[in-house]
């Protein structure tokens, strides 16, 4: 989707379009939901934060400034409903669906017990390094898009890439 | 064998990106429809909600008044009812004279 496009639909959808902003979510849902899944760790929440983070989005969008892309923005949202509802989940949860998880993952082309090991040092790092890690590493986002979307300076993001990076290549080779 | 930095590749690789889904956008769309109508629901329960109070505040004080002041109440019941007599009074005659006009 071109940003006119993009802009366009943003325009629609803040007169009240439900088309147009099913047409948005259409194209940023897998981003969203994909970086959400890592960061969070178990899919089914994930999902149902990047829905809240995206329902949050749509009454919000009149404050959009359109400063970083429509996609950011809502990772961004994404990201501090994900850390304020880690906040009322236990460990144990958490570890409980990360197998699960990862069963359902099988299909995505790396043997299980890299996604296992790969998902159990994500979940041992920082909040903040895991979700760059989950942002830059995971879906793509540059460097200055995660330091937008997380409101971090750019050095620290390039830290935690290289960081993060480091710790998941640790638990790969000890695997 | 792969080395790690390959193994984390794919692990990260796009295989494992989330499918689009389209009952994930119907999902929200739903979501953002029912968090809408919550939002007017209980600003229009707020609004209504005040009016009223402020109805039952004015009959009450109005109430109080009149206890007190009776007499002269009855003669601004008696001005007002007046007034409104005339004022239909008057809206009845325009409205028969229309018609006689226009013929």
């Amino acid at each position: 989707m071109s940003p006119h496009d993009e802009a366009r639909l943003i325009a629609a959808a803040r007169k009240g379009d439900s088309r147009a902003y099913a047409a948005l979510v259409d194209v940023h849902q897998q981003a969203v939901r994909g970086f959400l899944r890592r960061f969070a760790g178990h899919w089914a929440d994930a999902d149902d934060l990047a829905q809240e983070a995206f329902v949050t989005a749509w009454a919000k969008l009149s404050r959009f400034e359109g400063r970083s892309s429509f996609r950011s923005w809502v990772s961004g949202i994404g990201f501090r409903i994900a850390r304020d509802a880690k906040r009322t989940h236990s460990r144990a949860q958490v570890r409980e669906s990360d197998w699960q998880s990862e069963q359902e993952n099988a299909e995505g082309g790396a043997p299980i017990e890299d996604q296992i090991a790969v998902q159990r040092a994500m979940l041992e790092l920082p909040d903040e390094q895991r979700a760059v890690v989950a942002l830059c590493l995971g879906e793509g986002f540059s460097h200055s898009e995660a330091a937008e979307i997380l409101k971090l300076p750019l050095g620290t993001v390039k830290s935690h890439v290289t960081r993060g990076r480091e710790r998941l290549l640790r638990a790969l080779e000890t695997e | 064998m792969m080395d790690a930095e390959a193994r984390l590749a794919a692990v990260f690789g796009a295989g494992a990106a989330p499918v689009r889904d389209p009952s994930f956008t119907l999902a929200v769309i739903r979501g953002a429809e029912a968090a809408r109508f919550k939002a007017a629901a209980a600003a229009s329960m707020l609004r209504w909600g005040g009016l009223a109070a402020v109805v039952a505040c004015l009959a009450l004080v109005l109430a109080g008044w009149t206890s007190v002041n009776w007499a002269g109440a009855q003669g601004g019941i008696l001005g007002a009812g007046a007034i409104f007599a005339l004022v239909a009074m008057a809206r009845l005659m325009t409205q028969r004279l229309a018609p006689a006009v226009v013929r």
